[in-house]
């Protein structure tokens, strides 16, 4: 959101689409780099719990920030693509939201082929497996956490400037979206690129097919009450792997 | 005494002096912000018990206010019953939709809990606006103050009436986090696992607290509704449940004074940020706190650089942003934010932990005298061992994948033994003892106690039925103090049903558990330290605590697993002592150990595992001369010309 919010900004200085990119995709890291020391570390060197309560604290910092420096009106945002339909196999589609969809599937290939084929995505796993380990081995955990932090805040920032010129910019787009985000990925398990893809199509269904039957402001019921028996049933994810308790 | 004069002297002033304002005060705005005050008073108790005593960001709280504020709503202009029902059912609908909701999330814990009831509140959100029909949808929903026995409950009246629930939920909240429910909250939050495993029920516990906080914000709705007497679908977003959890956090979890303390802040807060020149004064205030607290950390290094400039720069930036910003409201969603982060990294106790240490040193507050320690005799009667078998295990397998943990394990315990259980890294021990113990589910095979089947794959029920354990990796509760760890495990002496305790009617028994609890302390040398958190306790202390919390289950089979590792010399001696009297009172103990002295003073039987099969049983002599446990342990056969000295030095340590 905040970083879709600054690329509307760098435009609106004059800045051509392409160029304004690669900086919205800079400062999205910034800002994950910002979490990961004000927030996740801080709370591991107290020993504490409350990284989850201090990741929502710098959320709602940042969230009432763009609301008094952008306003809280939803702005059109600016793209080279048209939004005219396109005629495909007899449905519409414009070329936006193909355009999302090939954005997204080309990240999370990257992602995919990032976690699989480099060294430094392998460096990823082992320390989400096991910390100490990995610190063992010559991988700074550390610098590792951060730099995912600042990987995943460079790709909100792409996420957000594709969705945008379909949802405009506005405060409110991240808290709609971030539960929508938080559902797929954990009803698909949070370590399955393939799985997110298939669950997020499924609640996108579930979605527009409950806005239809029951009327658009239960749009987004379904699958909130999915979430819920999803979490309940398999916590790990309908694709993820089921953890066996240590002691 | 004076403990009690001191503690409750406070809570009667303070109630004493909230109830006579009425009489004094006649400015209707200050009496409504105190009856605000009672009602988030109640509405953040019941938050603490979920993000105080569970430790679980809970973000659906605020979806129960709203709940509890409709259903007394629709109560009273539906129905059209009086006050005391439209409450009842409030508090009701919080029980069970809280139950409900704790079903699922049960499982949960940290970001996924915290997602589990956010989206709770989304769906509670969604129905609210929805059911048009009913809720009045977006419009709102208008109600009167419904007369009680036939008296118009003006502004005074209403707000003695929300001091009066005020200081009732306080005390019957009071008794009960007392009692052994409010340690086994704790217990749950610090090892969910340990808390099963001695018999407690993270299952029913974790369901009650949920359920309880929830009927508490079910309360506080009916009486927001009546305050205001008019509804929204909006007021009950995820912004008010924010400014909830910065109450908690900011009074101070665990307490009730916190909670107060909390709500008092929340009140307080609209009016502090309309007036720009208050508000300087305040952050002012916090930085320089902030501040203090700060150089104070690094000078005594107690804090991390980062840790203790982050709440200065925070407090900072309010400072500054107060000086720049023309109106304040704007932006009280960033002012909420960088005051919670300052009190979360500053002062993760919040004012009340921080006051509270403060004030019991100044008044000298002591702490409640400890009774005489339990008879062993009475609490331990010696029972007797006749030898038969106790636990059988037949044909037992345990596979992960391909992996053949535990294969066809075929074993007896004598009743009144020791029993040890020996093998190498990886022979498949610790599996054993979790199969057993019920953490994991058998593949296939039977266990069999005094000839009836173990229930399989339950902590709890295995723990039910007189099977108890320590564990290798300790599973203390961390912030529980040694005696308070012991009680929360002992079997057979809380009786009293729940209102009873809420009605503080079940002192006796406590009184006995810590008798009890002293006893079992003073059994393994602790009986000093019973009031030192058990993480504050030395490594040596720690494991000793683990076989008294185990045997306050008073069980027929204790399985203590690798209890010396890592101990030194000095205390596996004491160690050894503390199995020995164990023993004595006639319990069967299984004993799975590195340490092969250990083992050979106290064993009478000796099963020595590998790849998940027994390999050789017989008296630590015995297994020490048999080849094939020499060559499990050092990897080659042992040659005849070589015969073993009898001693420590085939197998390693």
């Amino acid at each position: 959101m905040i970083s879709a919010f600054f690329s509307l900004t760098l435009t609106n200085l004059g800045l051509p689409y392409w160029a304004m990119v690669p900086g919205g995709l800079l400062f999205g890291a910034i800002m994950g780099l910002v979490v990961e020391r004000a927030g996740v570390r801080l709370a591991l060197e107290q020993k504490s719990e409350g990284w989850i309560l201090l990741t929502i604290i710098i959320g709602l910092f940042f969230f009432s920030t763009a609301e008094n420096i952008w306003g809280r009106d939803d702005r059109p945002f600016p793209t080279p693509i048209s939004a005219d339909p396109i005629n495909i196999l007899g449905v519409d589609v414009t070329r936006l939201e193909i355009s999302v969809a090939v954005g997204v599937l080309g990240i999370m290939g990257l992602i995919e082929l990032f976690k699989r084929r480099t060294l430094l995505g392998k460096a990823f796993e082992a320390v989400s497996a096991d910390r100490d380990a990995a610190e063992l081995m010559g991988i700074s955990a550390t610098r590792t956490v951060m730099l995912s932090y600042g990987l995943s805040g460079a790709v909100a920032a792409l996420a957000g400037i594709l969705v945008s010129p379909i949802t405009t910019v506005g405060p409110t787009m991240a808290s709609a979206l971030i539960l929508k985000a938080f559902s797929v990925a954990v009803v698909a398990g949070l370590d399955s690129g393939f799985g997110v893809v298939l669950v997020g199509m499924f609640l996108g269904a579930l979605e527009s097919l409950s806005s239809f039957y029951l009327g658009s402001g239960w749009r987004e019921a379904p699958g909130l009450i999915l979430l819920i028996l999803a979490l309940a049933v398999r916590p790990t994810g309908v694709f993820g792997k089921a953890i066996i308790r240590k002691v | 005494m004076k403990r009690i004069l001191l503690l409750r002297g406070a809570e009667l002033i303070v109630f004493a002096f909230l109830a006579t304002i009425p009489l004094l005060v006649v400015n209707p705005y200050a009496l409504g912000l105190l009856t605000l005050l009672a009602i988030y008073g109640i509405l953040l108790i019941g938050l603490d018990v979920t993000v105080g005593y569970l430790g679980q960001i809970n973000l659906g709280h605020v979806a129960f206010l709203g709940l509890g504020a409709y259903t007394a709503g629709l109560v009273v202009t539906k129905l059209g019953l009086g006050m005391a029902p439209a409450l009842l059912a409030s508090m009701v609908v919080g029980l069970l939709l809280g139950g409900l909701l704790a079903l699922p999330a049960l499982r949960l814990e940290g970001p996924q809990f915290a997602l589990a009831t956010l989206s709770f509140a989304a769906l509670c959100t969604t129905a609210l606006n929805e059911l048009e029909g009913l809720t009045g949808g977006a419009q709102g929903l208008s109600l009167s103050r419904p007369p009680v026995f036939d008296h118009v409950l003006t502004p005074p009246l209403f707000y003695w009436l929300c001091m009066a629930l005020l200081a009732v939920v306080w005390m019957l909240m009071r008794n009960l986090l007392a009692s052994q429910w409010g340690r086994a909250f704790e217990a749950l939050r610090d090892s969910p696992i340990a808390t099963d495993a001695m018999g407690v029920g993270t299952y029913r516990h974790k369901v009650a607290a949920f359920a309880l906080g929830s009927s508490l914000g079910g309360l506080a709705g009916g009486l927001y509704a009546f305050n205001f007497e008019y509804l929204q679908p909006q007021s009950f977003t995820y912004d008010l449940m924010i400014i909830l959890l910065l109450g908690v956090v900011l009074g101070g979890r665990k307490s009730l004074w916190g909670a107060f303390v909390g709500a008092s802040v929340i009140v307080l807060l609209p009016n502090l940020l309309s007036n720009r020149h208050l508000f300087q004064i305040f952050s002012g205030l916090g930085f320089a706190m902030a501040l203090a607290a700060g150089l104070r950390g690094l000078v005594k290094k107690t804090t991390r650089p980062f840790q203790a400039l982050a709440p200065v720069v925070a407090m900072g930036i309010l400072v500054v942003g107060g000086l720049l910003v023309e109106n304040t409201e704007d932006w009280r969603k960033a002012i909420f934010a960088l005051m919670l982060f300052s009190v979360v990294v500053g002062l993760p106790e919040g004012l009340m932990g921080f006051l509270s240490i403060f004030l019991a040193k100044l008044f000298r507050v002591p702490h409640a005298p400890l009774p005489a320690p339990t008879d062993i005799e009475t609490l331990l009667p010696p029972r007797t061992a006749d030898g038969s078998p106790l636990l059988m295990l037949e044909d037992l397998k345990r596979h992960f994948g391909g992996v053949k943990a535990v294969d066809g394990l075929s074993l007896s315990i004598r009743s009144g033994s020791i029993h040890g259980l020996i093998g190498p890294n990886g022979s498949g021990k610790s599996t054993l003892v979790n199969v057993i113990s019920g953490l994991y589910t058998p593949s296939s095979g039977r266990i069999l106690l005094r000839g009836a089947v173990l229930p399989s794959g339950s902590l709890y029920r295995v723990s039910q039925s007189g099977v108890a354990r320590t564990f290798q990796n300790l599973q203390l509760f961390a912030e529980l103090t040694a005696l308070e760890n012991v009680m929360v495990a002992l079997r057979g002496v809380y009786r009293s049903p729940l209102p009873l305790v809420l009605l503080g009617l079940a002192r006796r028994e406590e009184r006995q558990a810590q008798a009890d609890a002293l006893c079992l302390l003073d059994r393994i040398g602790l009986k000093d330290q019973a009031l030192t958190k058990a993480k504050d306790l030395t490594y040596g202390a720690q494991r000793f605590l683990e076989v008294a919390r185990a045997l306050a289950r008073k069980p027929d089979l204790l399985i203590l697993d690798e209890p010396a590792a890592g101990l030194a010399h000095p205390d596996v001696v004491q160690l050894i002592e503390i199995i020995r009297r164990v023993h004595r009172r006639g319990i069967s103990i299984l004993l799975i150990e590195h340490h092969m002295d250990v083992v050979s003073e106290l064993c009478d039987l000796v099963t020595v595992l590998d790849g998940g099969k027994v390999i050789a049983e017989g008296t630590p002599d015995e297994v020490k001369r048999d080849p094939k446990v020499v060559e499990a342990y050092l990897g080659q056969p042992a040659s005849p010309s070589e015969p073993s000295h009898g001693g420590v030095e085939p197998l390693p340590a």
